[in-house]
C-alpha cells in the first residue's frame, strides 16, 4: 500500500488500514530549544516547523491550515511599556496589560484585561466583524487552485468559543459573567459565532478541507474550568453551528485542542460534533477509556506521556508499547501530550523519534 | 426562595444558602440582614466557613468544578465587604497565612483559590502576588509573623523555588515558626515531603483544610 500524506491522514481517522499512521508532534518550548541547541540540535533549526523539518515529520506544526484570518482582526500591535531585569510589562493593544517574563515561556499575567466590563467588549467587538477586508487573502483564487489536487491535508481554524474569552476576561471574569451576566457571555460567544460560520461558508464552497481545529483549554489537572452543566447548555448548541457548516462541506474531522482533564467535557464535544480530541495529558486523560467508552465516535491525537521521555529509553519504549493496540485500532494519531518541555534531553528526544519511527511502520490498522 | 429575614436562625441559614446555591445577587442583602439583626461576626463567619465546605464537598464530589468555586469565593467576598467595618472592631481570625507563587511562576488561579478558602475559614491573609522571591517570603514572615506559610507554582521548572524559600528561611532561623504547605498542578506529597515542606499535592480546599486543623491543633496544645 503507497499512500500520500492526505489519504494516510483521513484513512487513519477513518479507522481504514494504512501503510503508516501520519508522525506528528506537537511542538516544543523555547526553553527546549535552547536546551537542544547545547545538546547537538543544529543551531540554524530554531522553531517547531524547523525541527519538524530537520527531523522529517509531517506536522503538527507544519501542517497547512487555510490562510484566513479567523479571531481578532486586525491584530493591534503590542506596545513594550517596561523592561525591569526578567520582566516585561507589555500592552497587548486591546486595552490590556500584562507582564511576562522575558527569559521563559510562561504564560502572561494580566494586570489588567482587555474585557473587564460591557463596554470594553462594545470597544472590541468591531474586530470580531467577519466583514473587515483582510480576513481572506486578496488572492484566494491562487490558493484555491493551489489546493485544489493535493496530497498532504489542509485544515481549517475555527476559532474558541470559551478559550479566547477567558484570555481576553480572565477566568475569575468570566466564571462569575457566566452566573451574573449571562446574556452579555451569550452575545459574546454569539458574536463569535458569527465570525466563524460566515467566514466558513465562503471559503468551503471553494476548497475541500480535511479538518477543522478549534481551540479552547478549558481544563486543568483537576478538570474542566466551566462547569459541563454550563458548557452544554450555553456552548455546546453554538458549535453545533459551526460544525453544522463543516459537515455540509464533508469536513468530519473536528479537532478541540485542550489541555488538562477533559472527560468531563468530551461527551458535549460529540454531542457537537467536535470528535477529535487533542493532545490527551496522559496524566489526566486515558485515551483508552475514551475509547471505550465512546467507541469509534472519538477520534485521538496526542498522549504520548511526555514523563516518559524526561526518564530515558526504557520508559519511552515502555509508553510506545502502552499504546501500540490503540494505534494498531485506528482513529488514532501518536505525538507527545503537551509541547516538549526543557526536561527532556536532545539524546532522549532523538531516541523517541527513531523508536516511534519504526514503532509507526511496523505497527497500524 | 430565602426564609423569613425577620428570624435570626433563619438568616443564618439564608447566608449559607446563598453561598452553596451561588446566589451572587443576594448575598450582600442577606449578609446585611444577619448583621442587622445583631447577629455576631463571629457567627456570620462561622457560616460563612460550612458555606464554603459545603461548596468543597461538591467540587471534590465532581458537582460543583472551578467556574463554581469562583463563584462561591465571589460570594465570600460579597459577604467580607458587608462585614469588613466590624472586623477592625473585633479580632475574629482564627490565624495568619502569608501566600504567593514563588519566582519565576506568574499562575495565580490556584493561590487565589487557596486563599479564598482560608479566608472563608475565618484566616487573615497576606496575598504575596506572584512571581515572588524567596527573600520577599523572608520579609513577609519577619513583618507579618504568620502561623502558615503557602507557595504555589504551576511549572515543573518553577516548583524548585519552593526549595530556595525554605532554604532562605532556615538560613535566618524562621523556617521552625512557620507550618509550611506547598501546591499547584506539578506538586506531588513525595516531592513536599522532599524539599521539607509540612505539607502538600492537595488541591486548594485540601489544603485549607490542612491549615485549619494546623491551627485547631495548636490551640489544643495551647490549653494544656
Amino acid at each position: 500500500m503507497d499512500l500520500n500524506h492526505r489519504e494516510r491522514f483521513l484513512r487513519t481517522f477513518e479507522f481504514r488500514s494504512v501503510d503508516r499512521v501520519p508522525n506528528y508532534e506537537f511542538g516544543y518550548w523555547n526553553e527546549t530549544i535552547d536546551r537542544w541547541h547545547r545538546e547537538g540540535l543544529p543551531i540554524e533549526v530554531k522553531t517547531s516547523n524547523d525541527i519538524e523539518q530537520y527531523l522529517g515529520l509531517e506536522g503538527i506544526e507544519s501542517l497547512e491550515f487555510l490562510p484566513i484570518a479567523i479571531g481578532i482582526w486586525p491584530n493591534p500591535p503590542s506596545i513594550s511599556l517596561k523592561k525591569e531585569n526578567d520582566r516585561e510589562m507589555v500592552a497587548d493593544g486591546l486595552g490590556g496589560i500584562f507582564v511576562k517574563k522575558v527569559s521563559t515561556s510562561t504564560i502572561p499575567q494580566y494586570i489588567r484585561y482587555p474585557i473587564r466590563n460591557r463596554d470594553d467588549w462594545k470597544r472590541l467587538k468591531p474586530f470580531f466583524n467577519p466583514e473587515t477586508p483582510g480576513r481572506i487573502p486578496l488572492n484566494w483564487n491562487d490558493i484555491v487552485e493551489k489546493y485544489r489536487d493535493r496530497n498532504y491535508p489542509v485544515g481549517v481554524f475555527v476559532g474558541s468559543l470559551y478559550g479566547w474569552l477567558r484570555n481576553l476576561m480572565g477566568v475569575e471574569k468570566i466564571s462569575i459573567a457566566f452566573y451574573r451576566e449571562l446574556d452579555w457571555i451569550e452575545e459574546m460567544m454569539d458574536t463569535i459565532v458569527n465570525l466563524v460560520t460566515t467566514i466558513l461558508r465562503i471559503v468551503l464552497r471553494d476548497v475541500k478541507v480535511d479538518f477543522a481545529w478549534f481551540w479552547e483549554d478549558m481544563a486543568y489537572s483537576k478538570g474542566p474550568l466551566l462547569s459541563p452543566k454550563l458548557f452544554e447548555k450555553h456552548m455546546v448548541p453554538r458549535y453545533k453551528k459551526i460544525t453544522e457548516i463543516l459537515h455540509e462541506h464533508g469536513v468530519n474531522i473536528v479537532v478541540v485542542d485542550c489541555d488538562g482533564n477533559i472527560d468531563a467535557l468530551v461527551p458535549g464535544w460529540l454531542d457537537a460534533g467536535v470528535n477529535c480530541m487533542f493532545p490527551l495529558e496522559a496524566r489526566y486523560v486515558d485515551p483508552y477509556k475514551l475509547r471505550e467508552r465512546f467507541g469509534r465516535r472519538v477520534l485521538l491525537m496526542g498522549g504520548v506521556d511526555k514523563r516518559a521521555l524526561i526518564s530515558g529509553p526504557e520508559a519511552i519504549d515502555r509508553e510506545l508499547e502502552r499504546l501500540t493496540p490503540l494505534l494498531e485500532e485506528g482513529g488514532y494519531i501518536p505525538t507527545v501530550d503537551h509541547r516538549v518541555p526543557p526536561d527532556v534531553s536532545y539524546q532522549n528526544y532523538l531516541y523517541y523519534i527513531k523508536k516511534k519511527k519504526l514503532w509507526l511502520e511496523k505497527h497500524h490498522p | 426562595m430565602y426564609m423569613d429575614l425577620g428570624s435570626k436562625i433563619n438568616a443564618l441559614d439564608n447566608v449559607l444558602n446563598a453561598i452553596v446555591n451561588l446566589d451572587l445577587d443576594s448575598i450582600s442583602i442577606l449578609c446585611r440582614n444577619a448583621v442587622e439583626l445583631g447577629i455576631g461576626i463571629q457567627d456570620i463567619v462561622n457560616t460563612v466557613a460550612r458555606a464554603m465546605e459545603v461548596v468543597g464537598r461538591k467540587y471534590e464530589e465532581g458537582e460543583y468544578f472551578l467556574s463554581e468555586l469562583i463563584v462561591a469565593g465571589e460570594c465570600v467576598k460579597e459577604c467580607f465587604k458587608v462585614l469588613d467595618p466590624l472586623f477592625r472592631e473585633s479580632s475574629v481570625f482564627i490565624g495568619r497565612a502569608v501566600v504567593g507563587t514563588v519566582e519565576g511562576d506568574l499562575h495565580d488561579i490556584g493561590k487565589n483559590l487557596f486563599i479564598m478558602f482560608l479566608r472563608s475559614m475565618g484566616f487573615e491573609v497576606i496575598d504575596l502576588g506572584v512571581d515572588v522571591p524567596p527573600q520577599k517570603f523572608v520579609e513577609a514572615i519577619k513583618q507579618y509573623s504568620p502561623d502558615i506559610v503557602g507557595m504555589s507554582a504551576l511549572l515543573t521548572t518553577t516548583i524548585v523555588n519552593m526549595k530556595e524559600v525554605i532554604k532562605a528561611l532556615e538560613e535566618v532561623g524562621l523556617r521552625d515558626r512557620v507550618k509550611i504547605i506547598v501546591g499547584g498542578a506539578a506538586v506531588t506529597k513525595e516531592f513536599a515531603k522532599e524539599i521539607g515542606a509540612d505539607a502538600g499535592g492537595v488541591d486548594a480546599y485540601e489544603g485549607a483544610l490542612i491549615c485549619k486543623k494546623w491551627i485547631e491543633e495548636r490551640k489544643l496544645l495551647e490549653g494544656f
